[in-house]
């Protein structure tokens, strides 16, 4: 069913007066139960701080990049559960002096809880925490709150502080490992150097240098060596083809030689002289003599060799000079074999040993590569670590010297007067409004609700049958005078309820209750 | 000059202006059959007592000299629509209530009230709701022959059962002796015969009838077949929409005037 605005309140109006008695009923039901709360309400009483979080203060540019300074915005982010937390709230149970009496694990932790409920911590902006804390007596809502503030700063500071100091101690513990590693890798590279000389940058290229020098060097010797050897195989050869004595040279052929001469001059003589000049006939006798001799010399070697004697030096035959030199060759050239063999031999040997030296480097290289790769990380992340250092311990003195973050009570505490939250004129304005309110939102709930028609029009809308008229009650004189007499009696009742309320507001503002 | 034609003259001075008999149609025909018409002067003549404002509050009904309050403008609204559906014919009208304690006896009782307002009209208020009866109470002799004891015995003069009710032109009918199944006066000849007689006994006059609840469905098709119209009366913040329009299916559409909403609550003084 859609109604006008002013059909709802002409309707709610005239319902209202329909259920007179109810809403009167309603009216003084709902101001009693305010007043009843009113009345039990406990007096709240509320103090607040605010504590300023210096963000940017003049340390931080100064020791940019030297120290760094502990976020400030988490410390406010982190403020309800620090204090909140069981180690402040401990402290202020005690300070707050409900501890007095002795209370069960089961008890302080059920205080704690109210007490953290009547709590309120609220970050303004970035930097500015603010702690509201209420209860009952103002003196200690006073004493807690300022306690709140100041347990809150001493902890955040503590907690920079051994949180820096942890930093630091934790930077200076990893840069002795890192030292003690550094050391360890220095001191396995001397021994490695020391027990293997070779093992130096290049050892490994000098190596296959000199192994490629002596492999082509006795490949080198060995050709020499096949020549030498065909040449002595030739050599060999000659001489075994080769007479050792060639011709015999005599005393015979010697005067042969000397006949053969004279009678070549005698000839050239005899063209010019005759035979009877001086030199040819001196020459005839020198021929004859020389004849003569040579005959005796003859008849002395056939003797001799029929005796079988060897016949004298002049007499012997003479030895082959081809054959001679051949020999010298041949023993030349197996002096030059030998040589060429031991050169080889030589040359085998250092290439044996140039391998292993090689197999040698090549170990000690890896190892060598290893432990200086080794040495360079551990000695970076180690002069890292010693920057680290410095500047963990430069932000832990900061935070000891209670520079950098720091926080200010920007307003303090103040002991509260008046209490705070519902008072009891809250109650009183409470139940009389809602004294109207409710018994009306019921009766505008009932228009909604029941389908039992209120409203004229409704029938035709929904019916489309006319409503040919729409009777307003018709008041007899008789009901007109019970009416008043009720009316007055109601009035009455209101009137009542409002003069007891207000009386007990009075009654509360003069302290009586 | 007749003796009615002085009568009329009469109440013309006193009261000024009355609308001249002639004009209502079907007048003469009527005072042709029956030979003796009854007239608003005749009856004026017969009015024994005429009931002050404060008795007609306490009997609840509205009197015309209360013209600000907001009932009585609203049954005077209701009589001119009727009077135009009406065609300015006498008519039966019957009023019913969607159920007992919706307000039709009191309807009923007012519209014929206000019928009766106009000088120039009579109202008849027949009670035919047998099984709660009302309209003696408005009747000083309550004891007498009522509507049943006519339909019992036609040989009751119609003028016996026909009471002043202390207002002017305003009679009414008794229930008369209570009835067990009322269905079967209400059917009878007797009854229809009774309508006729009235209506051509008073020619400007309007009847209504005083119906039971609209859950007697029974009497009520049968009353509404008697009647020319009917209206049904609801009651504020008694009746939902689904009940008026199962009711509603019982009636010619043709014969209903509407649905009364009554009761609405008012402030008294307040508009």
């Amino acid at each position: 069913m859609q109604l006008h605005p002013e059909q709802v309140v002409r309707t709610l109006l005239n319902e209202s007066f329909h259920s007179r008695r109810m809403v009167v009923a309603m009216f003084v039901v709902v101001n009693a139960g305010m007043l009843a709360a009113g009345l039990l309400w406990p007096k709240g009483y509320s103090a607040s701080t605010t504590i300023f979080i210096d963000e940017k203060n003049i340390i931080q540019p100064l020791m940019q990049g030297a120290a760094v300074t502990t976020e400030v915005t988490d410390r406010g982010r982190n403020a309800r559960e620090v204090i909140l937390g069981r180690k402040i709230m401990d402290r202020i149970l005690e300070h707050g002096g409900w501890l007095k009496v002795s209370l069960t694990a089961e008890e302080q932790e059920r205080l704690i809880e109210q007490i953290k409920k009547r709590t309120t911590v609220t970050l303004l902006g970035k930097s500015i925490i603010r702690i509201e804390y209420r209860d009952d007596d103002p003196e200690r809502v006073y004493r807690t709150t300022q306690k709140f503030a100041d347990l809150f700063i001493q902890e955040s500071i503590a907690a920079k502080a051994e949180e820096s100091s942890a930093a630091f101690e934790f930077i200076g513990k990893q840069t002795d490992v890192y030292q003690d590693r550094l050391n360890r890798t220095e001191e396995e590279l001397k021994n490695l150097r020391s027990s293997n000389l070779e093992a130096r940058v290049g050892s490994d290229a000098e190596v296959n240098t000199r192994l490629n020098e002596l492999q082509s060097r006795i490949e080198r010797t060995n050709q020499e060596l096949r020549e030498a050897e065909i040449k002595g195989l030739a050599l060999d050869r000659q001489v075994s083809g080769e007479a050792e004595v060639t011709s015999v040279v005599s005393r015979e052929g010697q005067f042969r030689t000397r006949i053969g001469e004279l009678q070549s001059r005698l000839d050239t003589l005899r063209l010019a002289y005759h035979d009877t000049h001086p030199d040819v006939v001196q020459i005839k006798q020198h021929i004859q003599d020389l004849t003569e001799e040579l005959n005796t010399q003859r008849e002395r070697r056939v003797q001799a060799k029929a005796e079988g004697r060897r016949p004298g030096p002049d007499e012997f035959a003479m030895n082959n000079p081809i054959y001679q030199q051949l020999r010298r060759e041949q023993s030349q050239n197996q002096i030059v074999i030998e040589s060429l063999k031991a050169r080889i031999a030589e040359a085998q040997r250092q290439l044996n040993e140039e391998i292993s030296r090689g197999k040698r480097v090549h170990s000690g290289d890896a190892r060598l590569a290893e432990l200086t790769r080794d040495y360079q990380v551990d000695r970076e992340i180690y002069q890292d670590l010693l920057r680290r250092r410095e500047r963990a311990r430069v932000s832990m003195n900061l935070d000891s010297d209670r520079q950098g973050l720091s926080f200010k009570i920007q307003e303090p505490a103040v002991l509260p007067v008046n209490p705070t939250g519902l008072q009891f004129s809250h109650f009183m304005a409470g139940g009389l409004l809602f004294g109207i309110l409710i018994p009306l939102a019921i009766l505008f709930a009932r228009l909604h609700v029941d389908p039992r028609i209120r409203v004229g029009n409704a029938i035709s809308t929904a019916l489309k049958v006319p409503v040919a008229a729409v009777i307003p009650h018709f008041w007899t004189l008789r009901e007109l005078k019970s009416l008043r007499a009720e009316q007055f009696l109601l009035v009455l009742v209101v009137a009542a309820t409002i003069a007891a309320s207000a009386t007990l507001a009075l009654l509360r503002v003069l302290k009586v209750l | 000059m007749s003796k009615i034609e002085k009568a009329l003259g009469k109440a013309r001075e006193e009261h000024g202006n009355l609308p001249a008999l002639v004009s209502v149609p079907g007048t003469v025909m009527v005072r042709e059959r029956t030979g003796h018409p009854e007239t608003i002067s005749r009856m004026a003549m017969s009015e024994s007592r005429l009931l002050s404002a404060a008795d007609l509050s306490w009997r609840g009904i509205i009197h015309p000299g209360r013209a600000e309050d907001p009932v009585v403008q609203v049954f005077r609204e209701l009589r001119t629509k009727i009077s135009v559906q009406c065609q300015e014919r006498n008519s039966v009208i019957l009023v019913t209530g969607l159920k007992k304690g919706s307000g039709g006896s009191f309807v009923a009782r007012n519209l014929a009230a206000a019928f009766a307002f106009d000088m120039g009209r009579t109202a008849l208020l027949i009670d035919c709701d047998l099984k709660n009866p009302s309209v003696h109470q408005l009747i000083d002799n309550a004891s007498g022959p009522g509507l049943t004891d006519f339909l019992d015995d036609p040989n009751i003069d119609i003028g016996a059962i026909i009471q002043p009710v202390g207002i002017a032109r305003y009679r009414a009918i008794a229930a008369g002796g209570l009835r067990e199944i009322p269905g079967e006066y209400f059917n009878s000849q007797n009854m229809r015969r009774l309508l006729d007689s009235i209506r051509q006994r008073y020619m400007e006059r309007f009847i209504i009838l005083d119906g039971p609840p609209m859950q007697d469905i029974a009497d009520i098709q049968v009353l509404s077949g008697l009647s020319d119209f009917v209206i049904v009366v609801a009651r504020y913040g008694r009746a939902t929409n689904a009940q008026i329009e199962s009711c509603l299916n019982v009636i010619n559409p043709g014969k209903l005037l509407g649905v009364v909403f009554n009761d609405e609550p008012r402030i008294p003084g307040f508009g």
